[in-house]
């Protein structure tokens, strides 16, 4: 069997052609976002050309990283790291823009250094974890891994952009993944108290993926707080609900543990569902108590603002309103190209359409079937991003993979969200979507180096 | 558990995000149709086009109400900027503290607008909607303001239109228009803030049809309200329609000629065309120019000159007044004497006048006779006859019998109940016409007959008439026994008047009794003795009928005249009623006689009988 030498041919072909497929999607929604012909003078000098540019540059570049050997990348993602973290520093005195010290500028030229720290830092965790002397289970692995990801972090605080920032948290799942620790946090915790021969705890493990939850709970909490439910006769409150709900799965996940469980690990999941199932419940009556309670009334109109839970169509809530209802009146099959009435750029009743609300002038024009497809699409690159983070040999392109796969459903998952009313309004742009250079240019690159990674896969003994 | 099932968390997360954006999104594309609704309110806004108000012609297709173009002096607020108060201030010859003051107005009243879907009112001033500052300006005082609106921005000019009256006569019968109250808005969908009503008149009868149909355009608008384009190409868009011309009855020269004549005077002539019923003049004195009721600014300064005025020139005296008919109401006893075979033409009565006062004349021997020397105790006696049948052998019960019979004729001729015309007025009064009950309430049971009503007899007492009804019975006696509703609009359009006035109103009373009491009426005008001479026309035959009505000790009499022409085949009925002048054939015969010239000749052959009439003044305007 002849080997193919050049790896170019390797690269995973379905993933490149959903990408190509979603920047071209991309491309027309900004096309149609922003046309105006009673504005533009020239196709070039209009933003769709702009982007049609930054476009043309990031396919250029993304061609150029597969040129790359896989080595490179993991060889100079330390440099990488360090000169993101000195751009995010330089930003900070830059001049503000929307209130925000977030854009370098270059003749004429913007772009946000974040978007970029994204790529460096995921490939600078991927190396770190990689390295045989750090373990994720000890005190010291914990620190390094969590200083990689808030010194960027903070920095990003600072500028402050709110959205990137949430997306940083994704790392975590990435390190669970690895098999990262809190035990050494939280077993000396317990020894304060009691005396203990354990080794590891339940909650130390899975500490993430269950402060996760919790925060989820915290929110639907809130979320259900101010509505009511009639469940089988029963009138019920939000939290009532929330309780009703929790109780079933615990019911059901007992009964799961009773019927197919082992034998020898049956005492400590019950131990784990029950203190969990409790903890839970003590956690709902909490939030809901002090958000009826103690928060005070300016507190609560945030809270209930962020969560979409008081409706000021014309006020603060304006854009997702209109954004929502440039969704829910695209319909079955959608008003059609450049013919949207509410997110179109004549009508223009929705700001910022064709950047973090590109999603409405999408699902305006090509209705539920477009919406469909687009769902399809994304969740297909984000599954395929896992499955060949699984298939790596080597520990830094899984992590890398994994990094990639998750900034991506992050992005997807929030932006989507709160343009359909399911999640709070946080600055942050669809993926190859959103009109914007430095966006496409940090996506494409993550992207190509995953292309490149994946490519070489077999050039790695295990 | 490895590590590598941890994926199957991500995993999960990942299909269940995409699973529940897909579900909501079936709920908002699919399921949910308010998210349509939304938008539309969003971004298609509906403009509403109100039509220019119908046109009222005269029977002769005289225009007798066209509307006039008028400016509104408009402003945007949020395109202002900045604005030299007191410049604009001299530009519109105010002082500054009125300017600041009508932005106030503004903001209070005008931004008040009619939510389409709850009907009601809001106040929602928008900086971006334009607003009128000032409004009916002529063509002259805007012309004053435009040149120098470039130095403030905000402002232009938009057209606008006010009712215009080419004749300064028939103001009662038009009416007036004036600006929709919140009541009005709330309650009928056509209205919003700032439009016009009609008042009085017909402009008030016939609004329904006057306003028209409005028209409805759909349009796009962007995020700053500016129209960008017609919604789904104008398919759902309604043409605005403006209403059908209103032809009238009325002759606005022989409307014009009778103001003139009444020309300080009281009273009233109302003259009516007996085949139609159409109303061809109705002269209230004194009159007023209708155009001073025409526009806000016109209709607040001359409104309360006019309603102060002691004369009362608002009140529409053919409707509004009722007064005892008189001698006129002599015609009617005869026909229900004849009808009711109380007497025959020739019963002959005596001219008694112990029982009630008469004048000197030759002796009554025929009931045409009685008629011409309007015989007070010749009524008296005959009439007593109708009140007092015999039917009972209780003297009051035969009385009571014998009214509630005379009553139902008279009903039958229109009197003693409103006759449904066709404009609307306040307080428009029916007459009285006393039946049984009316005398059971006020005197009691059996505790009246005939020799305690017998004014009625004569035409005084509790009788009491408005003057279309005295013009509608000439009407009924011209026609031998039958009259329209008297009408003012003879068509809408090209349809016809309403059905209700194509009906002819049969009285019970056979047509061969009206000849004698038609002779009777000729005899008035033409033979020696008759006490109408005054009316008299040498070309065509008058028949007419005067009436003194007393009034009361201290008081002139109030002159009345009515009248149909010519004798056979008659074109006009009329009634004349001229206040506290003298008698019948003093004023009101003269200017009956004139207003039957005017109408069949169209020229007057005693302009020295007219120039009197027009000089003489009984009352001040």
């Amino acid at each position: 069997m002849r080997e193919i030498k050049n790896p170019v041919y390797k690269i995973d072909l379905g993933l490149l052609i959903a990408l190509i497929l979603l920047m071209s999607i991309g491309i027309l929604t900004v096309y149609s976002a922003t046309f105006n012909d009673a504005v533009d003078t020239s196709y070039w000098g209009a933003k769709y050309g702009k982007q049609t540019l930054w476009l043309l540059a990031s396919l250029f570049i993304g061609f150029f990283v597969l040129l790359f050997d896989a080595e490179y990348f993991r060889g100079y993602s330390a440099y990488f790291y360090f000169f993101t973290l000195f751009l995010l520093v330089l930003v900070l005195f830059m001049p503000p823009v929307n209130g925000a010290r977030a854009w370098l500028g270059f003749a004429g030229l913007g772009i946000q250094p974040a978007e970029f720290a994204k790529i460096s830092t995921a490939l600078f965790l991927a190396k770190w974890v990689e390295q045989q002397n750090i373990k994720l289970q000890e005190i010291r692995g914990v620190f390094q891994f969590m200083g990689i990801i808030m010194v960027p972090s903070f920095l990003i605080f600072l500028q402050p952009d709110a959205g990137t920032l949430i997306v940083f948290s994704s790392f975590f799942f990435v390190l669970y993944r690895e098999g990262v620790s809190f035990d050494p946090l939280i077993i000396p915790l317990i020894r304060r108290f009691i005396k203990t021969p354990l080794k590891s705890t339940w909650l130390g493990e899975h500490f993430i993926p269950f402060f996760f939850f919790i925060t989820l709970l915290g929110f639907l909490t809130l979320y259900l707080s101010s509505s009511s439910f009639v469940v089988v006769g029963i009138p019920l409150s939000g939290y009532g609900l929330l309780y009703v709900v929790i109780s079933l799965l615990f019911m059901l996940i007992s009964g799961g543990i009773w019927l197919f469980g082992y034998r020898r690990t049956r005492v400590k999941s019950f131990t784990i569902l029950i203190s969990s199932t409790l903890f839970c419940f003590f956690f709902i009556g909490f939030i809901t108590l002090f958000f009826e309670k103690v928060a005070a009334p300016h507190q609560k109109k945030r809270i209930e603002l962020l969560l979409g839970l008081d409706e000021d169509p014309n006020g603060s809530d304006y854009n997702r309103n209109r954004a929502m209802t440039a969704v829910g009146s695209g319909g079955g099959f959608g008003k059609g190209l450049f013919e949207a009435s509410i997110s179109g750029t004549r009508t223009n009743h929705v700001p910022e359409s064709e950047t973090d609300f590109i999603f409405c002038s999408f699902a305006e024009e090509w209705g539920f079937a477009g919406s469909l497809v687009f769902i399809v699409l994304n969740t297909f690159i984000i599954l395929k991003t896992f499955q060949i983070a699984e298939r790596q040999r080597s520990v830094f392109s899984r992590v890398y993979a994994n990094c990639v796969g998750f900034i991506f459903f992050y992005h997807f998952s929030i932006n989507l969200g709160m343009n359909i009313g399911l999640a709070p309004v946080i600055g942050i742009p669809l993926p190859l979507m959103s009109y914007g250079g430095s966006s496409l240019l940090s996506f494409s690159l993550m992207f190509f180096i995953l292309l490149n990674l994946d490519s070489h896969r077999k050039d790695v003994l295990r | 558990m490895s590590l590598e099932n941890r994926k199957y968390l991500t995993l999960g997360l990942l299909l269940l995000t995409s699973v529940s954006f897909s579900i909501k999104l079936v709920y908002m594309q699919l399921l949910d149709s308010s998210w349509e609704k939304r938008a539309t309110e969003i971004a298609e806004k509906r403009k509403e086009i109100v039509p220019p108000r119908g046109i009222i012609k005269d029977r002769n297709g005289k225009a007798l109400v066209i509307n006039h173009v008028t400016y509104n002096l408009m402003m945007v607020e949020s395109k202002m900027g900045s604005f030299d108060t007191i410049a604009f201030a001299k530009l519109i010859g105010w002082t500054k503290e009125e300017v600041a003051q009508r932005f106030k107005d503004i903001v209070a009243n005008e931004g008040v607008y009619k939510n389409k879907s709850s009907g009601k009112l809001e106040q929602n001033y928008r900086k971006d909607q334009p607003y009128p500052f000032l409004k009916d300006l002529s063509l002259s005082e805007i012309s004053q303001i435009t040149p120098h609106l470039m130095r403030f921005p905000g402002f232009y000019e938009a057209p606008s239109s006010k009712r215009y009256y080419p004749y300064p006569n028939a103001a009662n019968i038009l009416g007036y228009l004036n600006e929709v109250n919140r009541e009005e808005i709330v309650k009928d969908r056509f209205y919003s803030p700032g439009m016009n009503i009609g008042r009085s008149g017909i402009e008030r009868s016939y609004e329904s049809i006057l306003r028209g149909v409005k028209g409805v355009h759909y349009v796009v608008t962007d995020a700053s309200n500016n129209v960008l384009h017609p919604y789904a190409n104008k398919k759902y868009d309604i043409q605005a329609e403006q209403s059908p011309e209103l032809i009238t009855g009325i002759d606005i020269d022989l409307q014009a000629y009778g103001e003139l004549l009444m020309n300080h005077k009281k009273g009233c002539i109302v003259a009516i065309e007996p085949s139609s019923g159409e109303i061809l003049a109705m002269v209230s004195a004194p009159c007023y120019d209708p155009n001073l009721l025409s526009g806000r600014k016109t209709i607040s300064k001359n409104y309360p000159i006019l309603s102060q005025n002691p004369n009362l020139p608002l009140f529409a005296r053919p409707l509004q007044a009722e007064y005892p008919p008189g001698s006129i109401f002599k015609l009617l006893q005869s026909l229900i004497c004849l009808q009711e075979n109380a007497v025959s033409i020739n019963s002959s009565f005596s001219c008694n006048k112990s029982v009630v006062g008469c004048h000197n004349h030759p002796a009554p021997s025929s009931i045409i006779k009685a008629i011409q020397y309007s015989c007070n105790p010749y009524f008296y006696a005959a009439v007593r006859r109708v009140i007092q049948p015999n039917k009972s052998k209780n003297l009051y019960a035969d009385a009571s019998i014998g009214l509630e019979k005379w009553s139902s004729y008279m009903r039958a001729f229109g009197l003693g109940h409103k006759l449904d015309i066709d404009i609307d007025i306040n307080g428009q009064r029916g007459g009285l016409i006393p039946n049984p009950e009316y005398y059971d309430k006020y005197l009691g049971k059996n505790a009246w007959a005939f020799s305690t009503i017998r004014s009625i007899s004569i035409g005084q007492g509790e009788v009491k008439l408005t003057p279309i009804q005295m013009a509608n019975i000439a009407a009924m006696i011209a026609n031998r026994g039958w009259f329209i509703t008297p009408h003012f609009v003879k068509s809408i359009g090209a349809k016809g008047p309403l059905a209700k006035y194509l009906k002819k109103q049969v009285t019970p009373i056979d047509p061969k009794h009206f000849e004698p009491v038609i002779e009777g009426m000729r005899r008035v005008v033409y033979e020696p003795g008759g006490t109408g001479k005054n009316a008299r026309s040498e070309d065509f035959t008058v028949c007419g009928k005067t009436g003194t009505v007393q009034n009361g000790k201290g008081k002139k009499n109030h002159s009345v005249f009515i009248a149909f022409a010519p004798m056979e085949n008659p074109k006009i009925a009329l009634a004349v009623f001229v206040e506290n002048s003298g008698a019948g054939g003093e004023w009101a015969a003269p200017i009956a006689g004139l207003m039957l010239e005017k109408y069949l000749r169209k020229k007057i052959c005693n302009p020295s009988k007219e120039a009197s009439i027009i000089n003489a003044i009984l009352a001040g305007n």
